[in-house]
This record gives structure tokens, sequence and C-alpha cells, in this order.
């Protein structure tokens, strides 16, 4: 049966619909996803269902029925609601600034209540569906194997799901109200960032603490002893709630429910306010004319680097790509700081980020050039255009990492250099890479680049898993030398200068 | 760069995207006039300028820029022209201030010669004022004004503008069309392609007519209605366009 037009159904239709054509890959004008990724999602689904047999029969009966599972399954819930935040967040920001279609809906004879409570519903539905996908196997598993409680872990993920679409847009409009919405763009795309990597901060707590005084032991001791944490706490009602027990269950939906319709009732108007607002962002307060000031630079090179770096920092995307990578980097900076054995990992972890970090960047400077028909009217030399192309992406982590390069270099000096090393020509694999091999593409392209280029997202994967894992070899060869470590050095080293050769020989040609 | 030599000579320009889009075009602009090249619809006009400013490589026939062949010496002939597409893309997030350092860079051109001809333009433009917002801000008149400062920063000779008032109001167009003629007047050369017959019947010395890639007519717009015995160049236009076989 056909929902009405201008139904709250028929627009959630069309907002459904719209989320499945933005699934396909977007190669040759198609809008849906094709047979192929249809049959890998399918793979994937049923693998995920061996894996949580697997998993579930290893538990036994007892195992599965044990009330006791609760506490590990709350953690885990809690951990996928700071990655629903995160994700509802952006998704609040796509809705607010980015898509192109409000403007419409807000001018048709809809009620905006209605507009407002499809788009938090589409946010919900778009925040749930991978934790659905993943987890929903092993409630699916779990019925077939007698425990038909476990289908409490749709309802939770649901309801948490719609939680974190309300937070993340009562938090988003909260910074428009505050902030105003040229910042607030920026600013919840990297408390997106910052939600996203927080478990895995936290994650690296008892590494911070490991040298002196045991403090990650002492707060497991103190979660499992204490009554705030005791298996009767109120923090395990998630996993309860996942197992099926009927007061979670329903609290967790009443909740969802409730925030839901809060959300919807009292800040509806204020999401109509916020559009207008984001609707005139790109106009800033002009300054009198008398303030005009010039800063023309000698050479081209300069031109271009700091016109490149310019857009890098009044991009909020970027900013929020490349702070949630320098938050992979923090707990790595203590590695170095305390100086201590993880060396090897140190090596690999710094190559593989700085090498992403300058994926990123080249994608941005090269391929999502905005003006390129300037560049080739002009009479500027393409190769000193191309050099401050590069320099321009591969400066910003090489400059990043230096201090705590130099810190190392100062430490351990072996093993300094032979990160520098590895950590230098996995940025500069990166950059090539993208020169040779990046297509032109619009900047607002940048969160499918990957798909839109595979070729090119391939080898900067293999380049940066080459450097990264010869980063790991030399350290390791240097501090514990493994007889096996040197040929794997050296096939790592290959690898990495085969697959810059394959990027060279493959490299695109001038029209 | 030599004097003599006129500001374009195209001869036996192809290029063909499966089919002929430029097919065999002979094309000579002198120094100092203003030139319109008309054509309907698909009739090759971008795809020409596109390769005489260098951003297509031609299948066959040489471009000549004020005398510098664009196939030996593509930075020479680029020095002394100016491209203006009928989209500019400006970056929407430098400020018109940072634009034209970035263009005046690009061309290069010294600090001292640059800040006082960028001061000037934003001011003949009416930009001055919207110096420091963001371009992703601005109206499309506004990026066009703007596009049309950055060709101009660096003092061309010759200036080529496909479609340069599409899209803006009376007053944006006023002071683009008073910019082209005070160009020529001072010496330098304006190709520029239209579809408002009005703007090159009144500004044009010299009107080109392409129809499938090649030249069908040629002059002024007294010779071009002797031609056709027609009255205002819309008639004449539609008489050569729609009266020959492609």
């Amino acid at each position: 049966m056909s929902a009405a037009p201008g139904s709250i159904r028929w627009l959630l239709g069309h907002e459904l619909r719209l989320a499945w054509f933005g699934a396909a890959i977007n190669k040759g004008g198609k809008r849906r996803p094709g047979w192929g990724s249809i049959a890998v999602f399918t793979v994937g689904f049923v693998g995920m269902h061996l894996v949580a047999f697997a998993l579930l029969r290893a538990l036994g009966p007892g195992g599965r029925g044990d009330p006791l599972l609760a506490i590990p399954i709350s953690l885990v819930v809690i951990a996928c609601s700071t990655f629903m935040l995160s994700s509802s967040l952006r998704a609040c920001v796509l809705a607010l600034f980015e898509r192109g279609d409000l403007d419409l809906l807000l001018s048709s004879p809809l009620p905006s209540r209605s507009i407002f409570a499809v788009r938090l519903l589409g946010i919900a539905a778009v925040t749930a569906l991978p934790y659905v996908y993943l987890a929903g196997p092993f409630a699916n598993v779990a019925l077939v194997l007698g425990h038909p409680g476990w289908l409490g872990l749709y309802v939770t993920i649901i309801s948490c799901a719609t939680l974190m679409a309300c937070a993340g847009m009562l938090l988003t409009l909260a910074l428009v109200r505050v902030l105003g919405a040229r910042r607030t763009r920026v600013v919840a795309q990297v408390l997106g960032a910052i939600a996203g990597a927080l478990i895995f901060l936290l994650s690296q707590f008892s590494n911070f603490t490991r040298h002196d005084g045991n403090v990650g032991p002492r707060i497991m001791e103190m979660m499992t002893h204490q009554s705030l944490f005791g298996p009767d706490s109120m923090l395990w009602l998630p996993g309860r709630a996942v197992l099926g027990a009927p007061l979670p269950l329903v609290g967790a939906v009443l909740l969802a429910g409730l925030a839901f319709a809060l959300t919807v009732a009292r800040t509806h108007r204020f999401f109509v306010h916020g559009l207008q607002q984001a609707a005139g962002m790109g106009r800033a307060r002009a300054r009198p004319a008398g303030a005009l000031r010039f800063r023309f630079r000698g050479s081209l090179f300069d031109t271009v680097v700091i016109k490149e770096w310019r857009l890098i920092a009044r991009d909020p995307h970027l900013i929020a790509q490349v702070l949630l990578q320098l938050i992979y980097l923090v707990p790595l900076l203590f590695l170095v700081m305390r100086g201590d054995s993880a060396g090897p990992a140190l090596g690999a972890g710094l190559t593989l980020l700085c090498s992403s970090l300058t994926g990123s960047l080249a994608w941005i400077v090269i391929s999502a050039e905005d003006a390129p028909d300037l560049l080739l009217s002009a009479p500027a030399p393409r190769r000193t255009l191309q050099l401050a192309k590069l320099a321009a992406a591969t400066m910003p982590a090489l400059l990043l990492v230096a201090l705590p390069l130099l810190w190392l270099v100062v430490r351990t000096p072996l093993m300094g250099l032979l990160v520098a090393f590895t950590v230098s020509a996995a940025v500069l694999s990166a950059g090539l890479i993208v020169q040779w091999t990046g297509r032109p593409a619009p900047r607002s392209d940048f969160k499918t680049r990957g798909k839109e280029n595979f070729l090119c997202t391939m080898l900067e994967l293999v380049s940066s898993l080459c450097w990264g894992g010869l980063g790991w070899l030399l350290v390791a060869l240097a501090t514990e030398g493994a007889g096996w470590m040197l040929p794997a050095a050296a096939a790592a080293l290959t690898a990495g200068l085969l697959v810059l050769l394959l990027a060279r020989m493959l490299r695109r040609r001038p029209v | 760069m030599r004097a003599e030599s006129p500001a374009l000579r195209l001869s036996g320009l192809r290029k063909s995207f499966g089919r002929p889009a430029v097919d065999g075009l002979d094309l000579t602009v002198r120094r100092g006039e203003l030139y319109a090249l008309l054509g309907p619809n698909g009739a090759g006009k971008t795809t020409t300028l596109r390769m005489v400013t260098g951003l297509l490589a031609p299948d066959a026939g040489d471009v000549e820029v004020l005398g510098i062949d664009l196939a030996r010496d593509p930075a020479g002939a680029k020095r002394g022209m100016a491209y203006l597409p009928d989209d500019p893309l400006l970056y929407g997030k430098l400020k018109p201030t940072e634009y034209l350092e970035f263009v005046a860079g690009l061309w290069g051109i010294s600090a001292q010669d640059a800040e006082p001809r960028a001061r000037r333009l934003l001011d003949w433009l009416d930009l001055t004022k919207h110096a420091h917002e963001l371009t992703e801000g601005f109206s499309r008149g506004m990026k066009q004004k703007l596009a049309l400062a950055g060709a101009l920063i660096h003092e061309p000779e010759l200036l080529i503008l496909d479609e340069p008032l599409t899209g803006l109001d009376a007053a944006a167009a006023r002071q683009v069309k008073d910019l082209l003629v005070s160009h020529v007047e001072q010496g330098g050369t304006v190709i520029l392609t239209t579809h408002i017959l009005e703007v090159a019947e009144r500004l044009a010395q010299r009107i080109g007519i392409i129809r499938a890639g090649r030249l069908i007519a040629e002059g002024t717009l007294a010779e071009l209605r002797e031609r056709t015995q027609g009255g205002s160049l819309e008639d004449v236009f539609l008489h050569l366009t729609e009266g020959q076989p492609g």
C-alpha cells in the first residue's frame, strides 16, 4: 500500500530511497548499488552468521544464558554508542548544511515538524544500520540456539541509535545557537571525530599508566569489586536489554521514544532557524574598505603552497578527518615520550598514520583542484606547480611528526633515524601515487574518494602497508635482531618501491 | 612577441570527440579589435577557445597567439593572454584579495605591479567592500567580476572570454562591457563568444560565425548584412546558421 503524498510515511520512503541511492558506488552514472555490491553485502551477512554461530556455540548453553554476560555486552553497547554519536553528528551536519533538498521541502506545504521528524528518523536509521548488519546475526543465531531473549539486541540497537541521533541533533542545534552556523559546521565534525576515537583513547589508558603504579589493573579491580560496578549495577542495563530482560528493554524503548518526541516537539522550529543560518553562512561581515591588504609572494612555489594550505585550513571536512588521525597519534606520542620497548609498533604506527594523512591531503590538493583551467591557462611551469602541490600535501605530515621524531632521535638515535626514513618514504610515496594516478574530482567527493578511484586507493593502501611493515621490521631488527627480519625488510622495501614504480607507469597523461 | 603579427591566428584547427567539434578552422583576429565569435549551441566555440588557451590539445592545425606558436612555446603564448571561461571556477575558501594574489603569482607579476592593479580592479568592479568575504558566498555576478579581475591582473594583451555576460544583472553586465571597451581602447584585443547578439552588434568590430566547427561567415556587421541582405544581426545569424547545411 503506497503512502499518501505528503504524509510522514511518504516522506520517510523518499528519505530511505535517497539513502539507498547514496549507497551506490556512483560509477558510470549508476544511482543504485550494483549486483556486485549486493552480493558482497550478502556474503558478508552470511559470514557474520557463521562467526556468530562459532562464538555463541563456544559459549555453550550455560554461557549464553549467564547473567554476567550482560557486563561485557554493556561495555560493547557503550563503546558502540560513542561511534553512533559520532556518525549521528556527521549525519546532522550533512542534514543541516550539505543536503540541498531542505529548501524545497520547507517551501512546500508540509509541516516543518513532519520534515524534522522524518529527517531525525532517517538519521537514526542510518546510524543503526551498520550495527544491525554486524550484530543482528548474533540475535538470529541465538534464536535458533534456543535463546529468543537475544532478539532484544535489535530493540537495543534501534533505541540506542535513536537516542544518539537525538543527542547529535540537539548538540548540533545547540552549537548553532552558541557559535553560529559557520563555526558549528567545523566544531560538530571535530566533536564527531573525537567521539569516534574516544573508546580507542580509553582503551590506551592502561598503556599510558603501565610503567609506574599499575593504575590500569587497579581500575579493573575497582570495577569488579565496588558495588557501582558489581554484577547488579545499573550500568549493565544495556547488556540485560540485549539479553531480553523485559524491564531494561521497555526502559530503552521508552527512553528512546521520549527523547525522540521531546526533540521533535521542542526543537523543530530551531531546526528551521538553523537551516536559515546555514543558508547565509557563506557571507561574512564585510570589513571597511580601508582594511584592504595584499600579501603577494615572490615565488610561484610559495604562492601555490600558501593557497593550498589556506584551502585546507578552511575546509571543515578535512579538519575533522585530520583531527581524527591526530587523535590516533596521541597514544603513539605517549610511547615516544616514555621510550619503552614498543618501538616496532611505534615505527609502523607513525609511518601508517603519516602515509594516510598525506594521502588525504594529496587528494584535496591535487585531485580536488577547484580551478584546473586557471592553472593550465597560466604560463606557470607545470613542474613547479606539481612540486608545490606535492610539497603542500606532504609537509603537514612531516612537520607534525618532526618533533616526536627529533625526540626519538635524541633518545634512541638508530630507532629515530629508521622511523624517520620510513615515515619520509611513506609520505613521499602517498603524495606521488595521488599525483600520478589521482583523478580530478570535486572537493565534496572527499568522503567517497576511495570508491571513485579504486586503483589509486589500492596503491595508496598497499604502499602504506609496505612502508608501515618496513618501519616495524627495521625497528625490530635494530632492537631484537631476529634472522628472518632482514629478508622480510628487504621484501617490504622492494614491494614499496614496486608499488611506486607501478603508479609511475600508470600515471595519467594530460589532455 | 612580434608587433606586426595578429593577436590570434588559427590555421586548419581540428578537434574531434568521436565526431568533429572543430573542423579545419582558419581564423585571424587583428590586434586592437573586439572580435565576437558567434554560433549555435554545439558549433565548436568553446572547444576553439579551449584549444587557443592551451586547455585542450588540437588534433591538427596551428595556434599562434601574439606571434608565438602555442605548441612550441606555450608559456610564452600564455603570458600575454587571459581566458575567462563561461562558468569560472573560483576557490570558494579564498577571499578576493587572496584569489588575486594567487593569480598574480601564476603569471609571475611582482608585488609592486600587482598590488595597485588589484586595488584598481576591485574598486572598478565594485568588489572592494567584499574583499574580506569568502568567494563561496558570492553571487554569480560577483564571481564573474572577480574572475574578470583575475584575468586582467597581468594586463593581458589578448583577452578571451566565453559567454562573459551570462547570468549577470544589468549593472554588472554594463560594468563588464565598459571594461572590455576600455581594454580595446587601450590597445588590447578582446575575443568573446556570446549568445546575446545585441552585445556583439554593439561592441564587436568584427564578427565571426561558426557552425559545425567551421567558419561560415566573417566581417563587420555591415559586411555581414550586405552579404545576407538581412536587417539585424539576429536576422543575419539565423539566416546563416539555419540556411546552410552543416
